[in-house]
């Protein structure tokens, strides 16, 4: 079914800022300017700004030349088909649970910073039930997706930037000069730079939502390109600015309230930090709800290729919503959250969207040789440097926060690459088919219950020494005659002919 | 019904509880609960070892078990 092209350029660039504005800022913040760069996070932040720039320009070139539902997964489709597509949709839908998983979290910690301030009686009870509340938060949302309820993305940025207006408004008010702000010494030096801006990298990319959503827009060879354009460009004074005046109100030091919310209690005493605390709470429901959305629609594309079980494509009888697809997702969302670790789900967040950058890039380079006669309404400029420094960039990103062997991003990278060893695992397990991999798991089942038919009787025989009761014993026994008879049954499957 | 599809629904579903029983079995024994370890003699130098063939095994039973629970014949 086509989806019907309503919005106008206006309306694409508050897409795209919505999509860019969000809870990430009231989060990741913190570890940047604590822990990896101190003040030069200002810096950090306008080299985040240029790099999103720089990849944003391979992604207009994509989203005007091939305006379909789907982003990056349908270029790395269009320029490489097979494994790498269903790698970057898996990056993609990693990310976006990764994302989801964070947004909980930080609906649970501006929860307790808010009942700190207005219930203390309660601060500790809250502060036990932290992960509790993050899947409680994911399990309604997950709800209400699944009922289909509409989001509110454009009024909830519209409030965003009237909060954001008055903070900066009272920052200046105070009489914030530069040399207050950006005097201070290099706390890590430009690797802490480096590290801080892959960190907080999560802040800029969620623009791409206008590119998942390029479908929508009219005319959108024009207007999604300049949307993106315009959407990059406005994020990076409006974060600057943002950094630039909580730095200035917060000094360096052991806090246990976030940086943002201290800022703004520092600014407007009493109401700042509040007003921040339910700002931070409604960015985290809406990223949210709509990244339980981007999951459940990637995973549905994703099925709909053959690459996943058909079954995420279940529609639920009621509400006409992907229900399997939001359910499964949200489980892994609930599991993230759980763990409760800030910077790990940061890091991994971007680490994800990083490589998948990347291998946008890698696509514009591959369709510009593979088909040059794609029409093309955008060109990148400076073609081909822009795509090659957005891939150099990405994998600087990456690199930078091992080197400077930060435990979070190590754990990050450690997991990203389990997980993508999985993806690969999954990939290869499916290309095989069913019918060979029953035979296949049948013949480990076979020769597991006879290996245990073998150690039952050099047990017997006196040769094995058997440590435990008996009765162990006889479920061994048991074990094993489970396992041939099922290797057996599996192996002689006559579903289908199999070589 | 034919019988092997009933024989390989009843195999199938003993074999993916002996893979769920392997797995929590791992899991208690991770967390030593009731001194587990120590009864049965596990080191901490070998746990990993143990643990590791137990989700394996586990990871197969499961599998092997699905594959005869949901096995769909040609007509």
């Amino acid at each position: 079914m086509k989806t019907k092209r309503e919005l106008g350029l206006f309306d694409a660039v508050m897409m795209g800022l919505s999509g860019a504005i969000g809870f990430e800022i009231f989060v990741l913040m913190d570890y940047a300017y604590f822990a990896l760069a101190g003040p030069d996070m200002i810096l950090a932040l306008l080299l985040g700004g240029l790099i999103n720039l720089l990849i944003m320009f391979s992604y207009s070139e994509l989203g005007a030349a091939i305006p379909e539902v789907g982003g990056e997964y349908t270029y790395t489709k269009a320029a490489y088909g097979g494994l790498v597509a269903f790698i970057s949709g898996c990056l993609r839908w990693l990310a976006s649970v990764f994302v989801a998983a964070l947004a909980a979290l930080t609906f649970a910690l501006q929860l307790l910073y808010l009942f700190s301030k207005v219930a203390p009686a309660f601060e500790s009870f809250v502060s036990a039930q932290v992960p509790l509340i993050a899947i409680i938060v994911t399990i309604v949302l997950a709800t209400l997706d699944v009922r289909g309820v509409k989001k509110v993305g454009v009024m909830i940025v519209t409030i965003f930037l009237a909060i954001f207006a008055i903070f900066l408004a009272g920052g200046l008010w105070h009489g914030l000069i530069p040399p207050q702000v950006l005097q201070k010494p290099l706390t890590e030096g430009l690797s802490g730079v480096f590290a801080a801006t892959a960190y907080t990298f999560p802040m800029f990319f969620g623009m791409r939502a206008l590119v998942a959503g390029a479908a929508q827009v009219k005319d959108p060879e024009k207007n999604v390109p300049r949307a993106i354009i315009v959407s990059s460009l406005l994020t990076i004074p409006l974060y600057l600015s943002v950094a630039y005046v909580a730095i200035g109100f917060v000094p360096l030091g052991d806090y246990d309230e976030p940086f943002l919310n201290l800022a703004a209690e520092n600014i407007m005493p009493r109401v700042g930090g509040v007003l921040f605390a339910i700002a931070g709470m409604v960015a985290s429901l809406s990223a949210l709800g709509t990244s339980i959305t981007v999951q459940s629609s990637i995973a549905r594309g994703m099925s709909r290729d053959g690459y996943l079980p058909k079954i995420l494509l279940s529609v639920h009888r009621r509400f006409g919503t992907p229900y399997v697809a939001i359910i499964a997702g949200s489980l892994f969302i609930m599991f993230l959250s759980v763990i409760g670790a800030v910077e790990f789900l940061g890091y991994a967040a971007s680490f994800g969207s990083i490589l998948v950058f990347a291998l946008v890039n890698l696509s514009l380079l591959k369709l510009r040789k593979k088909k040059p006669y794609m029409k093309k309404p955008f060109k990148t400029p400076l073609y081909p440097f822009t795509p090659i420094a957005g891939i150099v960039m990405s994998f600087v990103l990456l690199a930078v926060p091992i080197f400077l062997r930060d435990a979070n991003a190590v754990n990050a990278l450690l997991s990203g690459l389990g997980l993508l060893a999985l993806v690969l695992a999954t990939y290869h397990l499916r290309m095989v088919g069913r019918y060979r991999l029953q035979v296949a798991v049948g013949g480990i089942s076979l020769s597991t219950g006879i290996f245990m038919a073998l150690l039952i009787y050099l047990i017997e025989v006196g040769f094995v020494p058997l440590i435990l009761p008996r009765i162990f014993l006889y479920f061994l026994i048991f074990v094993s005659a489970v396992s041939i008879l099922a290797g057996v049954l599996n192996v002689s499957a006559r579903t289908r002919k199999i070589f | 019904m034919r019988p092997r599809r009933i024989l390989g629904a009843i195999v199938g579903t003993v074999q993916g509880l002996i893979g769920v029983l392997a797995v929590i079995f791992a899991y208690i024994l991770y967390i030593d609960f009731f001194g587990l370890q120590a009864w049965l003699d596990v080191t901490a130098e070998f746990l990993p070892l143990y643990m590791l063939a137990l989700i394996v095994f586990g990871f197969f039973s499961i599998m092997s078990g699905l594959f005869l629970i949901t096995e769909r014949e040609l007509p």
